[in-house]
């Protein structure tokens, strides 16, 4: 009756379990042998990317300053001698500059000359000499020595940028100037020091002068914004779709709509936001709320999907052991489901905010591509975000944007590194209870 | 029932109608012409079966002949479960179970259920006690709510090991301590129907042992109904025996009756091991 053990038939299943083994060991090293070399490759491509970023762009944390010796005129700053703000705030500080210069290049006379001089400091310069004064009003009548930025150009001469070779004509420097930028390197009159003005200032047509602090605040109002809108109306969308609806054809035609939706391109919604939002609420411009409202239309097919995927994935036995012991289907979901999903639903959301922080498209189309120096100050003041910044920089000639647009890539970056580190870390807060 | 047959006290193996008193001098919930089906499967036929006041009855039958299912019914929780229609008429102390105007969350707190997979919430085992009583005000104070997790876990026998625990998770248990636990969690409402589903599945002896004290002192004041594999178990708890097959209830009895003189010849073959 059993012919396994019979004489003739010796069937030996250890021995064919054997023969194949070694296949399904080839095949098993094959995957993953293809697996590492997938995630090398990735690996690469990311340190590829974040290599030319970086090496472009770190330069742009340091800014060449110039030292000058200021005469702080009482004639010109204060001529009447009461200190005060208003008359002090609007002498002329750029003219003292210039003096200074002319002082430290006595041999310059020809207007010519004077004005490519002049261009050695940055047309802020006197801003930051203003700044000086105000602060210590004692020093009036006094000279005093003070660092003031740069041009780009000279930035740009420090920093190796330029080629010194260069026919005269091929560069934005001239030879006299490069001349007097070694004399004042001689005189140690010019050094690179930390870009406070980058963090701290909003833009500017300068670069030496311009900042991402402004984009930074819009995006951080843009977001604030998004998120609240987002995350509460997705989270609400998937669990009222997932837990309380009847599946059926309805049901089943808003699910295929919110697929779509976020398969949408996102100008879409750009100029969704412009039509609705500017054109028939007459929302203003150029201003965080609307952008915010156009980046959560945006974000919350992908927060919805994200949601009712965390929400299918809890076990059906939690909910019979919640309505078992006579728990209401809203408490079966807000005690024990949502708990669960939140993970996921957290990860769903980030996923979608940094989605949010990287998109410049819809933003052009509601016009917060604007030129904005002043950094916002709520979510109806007119502002740039992140992206935006960035694509404007990239579009500027001058070489010094350059180094800034791969600065302003690298903020944006750490900004969203540390968005997906606090995915992870709330994931575990979330996770770790049970 | 074939009377025309020589045998009287045997049934025709293939007669699918119910051998035995179905019903009860004292009806808890009286259940008429019952069925289950998921989609086009049919998992309950017709049928009828009455549970009395504090009475223990047992369900056995085969695996996948309708058990839960069955059980499933009495607290409605197979209203969860797409696809799955109920048709026939229970009453519970004379309402109608499945009437719209029927409050479920009042209905499956007065009759709870241990499901066959042990399934704690992923909180600790303080709160997958507690939580019953806590939804439904039972207790005012924190020393109240203990009080009850305490006494849950101690007629579910789980107390003296997980006494010092209390705080971790309820799903880092053992299977049979999860078992225990839902057995807790279950009766910290104070069901007036506790319905069980093969609860001691996976419980040694005496373990078992002590869910079945638990069911006698339940059975005091409230009705049990109780799915087992064991006959054993069934012949030691139970007052009544039903025995379903592939979805049909083929006896009813007196537990002793069933097990010492069965009528039908599937109970038989079932109950002396031909079958099942
Ligand atoms: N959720 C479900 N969806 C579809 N069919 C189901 C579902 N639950 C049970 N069934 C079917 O209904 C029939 C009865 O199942 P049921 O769980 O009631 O059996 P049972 O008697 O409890 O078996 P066991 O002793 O193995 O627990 C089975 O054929 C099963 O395939
Ligand atoms: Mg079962």
């Amino acid at each position: 009756m059993n012919n396994r053990g019979g004489a003739d038939m010796p069937v030996d299943t250890t021995q064919i379990i054997k023969r194949t083994l070694a296949r399904r060991y080839r095949r098993e090293a094959r995957f993953r042998r293809m697996g590492l070399f997938a995630v090398v490759l990735g690996l690469a491509f990311l340190s590829l990317l974040l290599f030319s970023i970086v090496s472009k762009g770190y330069t742009a944390f340091w800014q060449t300053f110039v030292l000058m010796d200021v005469h702080l005129d009482a004639g010109v700053i204060d001529p009447e001698g009461t200190l005060d703000q208003e008359v002090m705030f609007a002498a002329d500080y750029g003219g003292m500059i210039k003096a200074s210069l002319r002082d430290t290049f006595p041999e310059v006379t020809q207007r010519r000359e004077k004005r490519d001089l002049y261009r050695l400091v940055s047309s802020g310069a006197g801003f930051y000499l203003r700044e000086e004064v105000l602060q210590n009003p004692d020093a009036i009548g006094k000279t005093i020595q003070i660092w003031v930025p740069a041009d780009d150009d000279v930035d740009m001469l420090m920093k190796g940028h330029f080629d010194r070779d260069k026919p005269e004509e091929d560069r934005r420097i001239k030879d006299q100037q490069i001349a007097w930028v070694d004399r004042l390197v001689d005189q140690n009159r010019i050094e690179l020091r930390f870009n406070t003005t980058f963090f701290t200032a909003g833009d500017s047509r300068e670069p030496e002068l311009a900042g991402i602090w402004a984009a930074v605040c819009g995006s951080f109002f843009t977001l604030v914004i998004t998120l609240l809108l987002a995350f509460t109306m997705g989270v609400a969308t998937a669990v009222y779709l997932e837990e309380f609806t009847p599946k059926n054809r309805w049901t089943d035609l808003i699910e295929v709509n919110i697929n779509n939706l976020a398969a949408v391109p996102s100008i879409v919604y750009g100029l969704l936001g412009l039509a609705v939002f500017i054109n028939f609420f007459g929302l203003p411009r150029s201003v965080p709320l609307v952008g915010g409202l156009v980046l959560a239309l945006m974000t919350l097919p992908t927060i919805i999907i994200a949601s009712r995927a965390a929400l299918k994935s809890v076990p059906p036995s939690i909910r019979d052991a919640a309505l078992g012991v006579g728990a209401s289907k809203t408490e079966m979901v807000f005690h024990h489901v949502l708990p669960q999903a939140m993970p996921g639903m957290l990860t769903g959301t980030i996923i979608g905010m940094a989605q949010a922080l990287g998109e410049s498209a819809p933003l052009l189309m509601i016009g917060m591509v604007a030129f904005i120096a002043d950094a916002p100050g709520g979510f109806t003041d007119p502002s740039t975000v992140l992206p935006v910044q960035i694509y404007l920089w990239a579009d500027s000639p001058e070489r010094a944007f350059v180094e800034r647009t791969s600065a302003a890539i690298m903020i944006l970056l750490a900004f969203l590194f540390s968005m997906n580190g606090l995915a992870v870390l709330l994931r575990k807060r979330f996770e770790r209870r049970w | 029932m074939n009377q025309g047959s020589a045998d009287k006290t045997r049934v025709d193996r293939t007669a699918r109608k119910t051998v035995g008193d179905f019903t009860h001098p004292d009806p808890r919930i009286t259940c008429r012409n019952v069925s289950v089906h998921y989609g086009d499967k049919c998992a309950v036929r017709n049928v009828d079966l009455d549970i009395g006041r504090n009475e223990v009855i047992a369900l056995i039958g085969p695996s996948g002949c309708g058990k839960s299912s069955f059980l499933r019914c009495l607290n409605r929780m197979n209203d969860t479960i797409e696809g799955c229609r109920v048709s026939g008429e229970f009453r519970m102390d004379g309402n109608d179970l499945y009437d719209p105007d029927m409050d479920v969350v009042l209905l499956r707190a007065q009759v709870g259920i241990v499901f066959q997979k042990p399934n704690p919430f992923p909180k600790s085992i303080f709160d997958n006690v507690a939580y019953g009583p806590r939804i439904h005000g039972l207790a005012q104070t924190r020393a109240g709510v203990e009080e009850i997790v305490e006494t849950s876990l101690k007629r579910a026998g789980l107390w003296e090991e997980v006494k010092d625990y209390l705080n971790d998770p309820g799903t880092s248990l053992s299977g049979g301590q999860q078992q225990r636990l839902c057995v807790a969690r279950a009766i910290a409402v104070n069901p007036e129907v506790v319905l069980m589903d093969e609860p001691c599945s996976a419980l040694d002896p005496i373990a078992t042992a002590r869910i079945e004290e638990l069911i006698d002192e339940l059975s005091e004041l409230y009705s049990i109904v109780i799915v087992t594999h064991s006959m054993q178990q069934a012949a030691r708890v139970s007052e009544r025996t039903a025995y379903f097959h592939l979805g049909d209830l083929i006896e009813v009895g007196a537990t002793d009756e069933v097990f010492t003189k069965p009528q039908h010849k599937l109970t038989e073959d079932y109950i002396t091991g031909r079958f099942g």
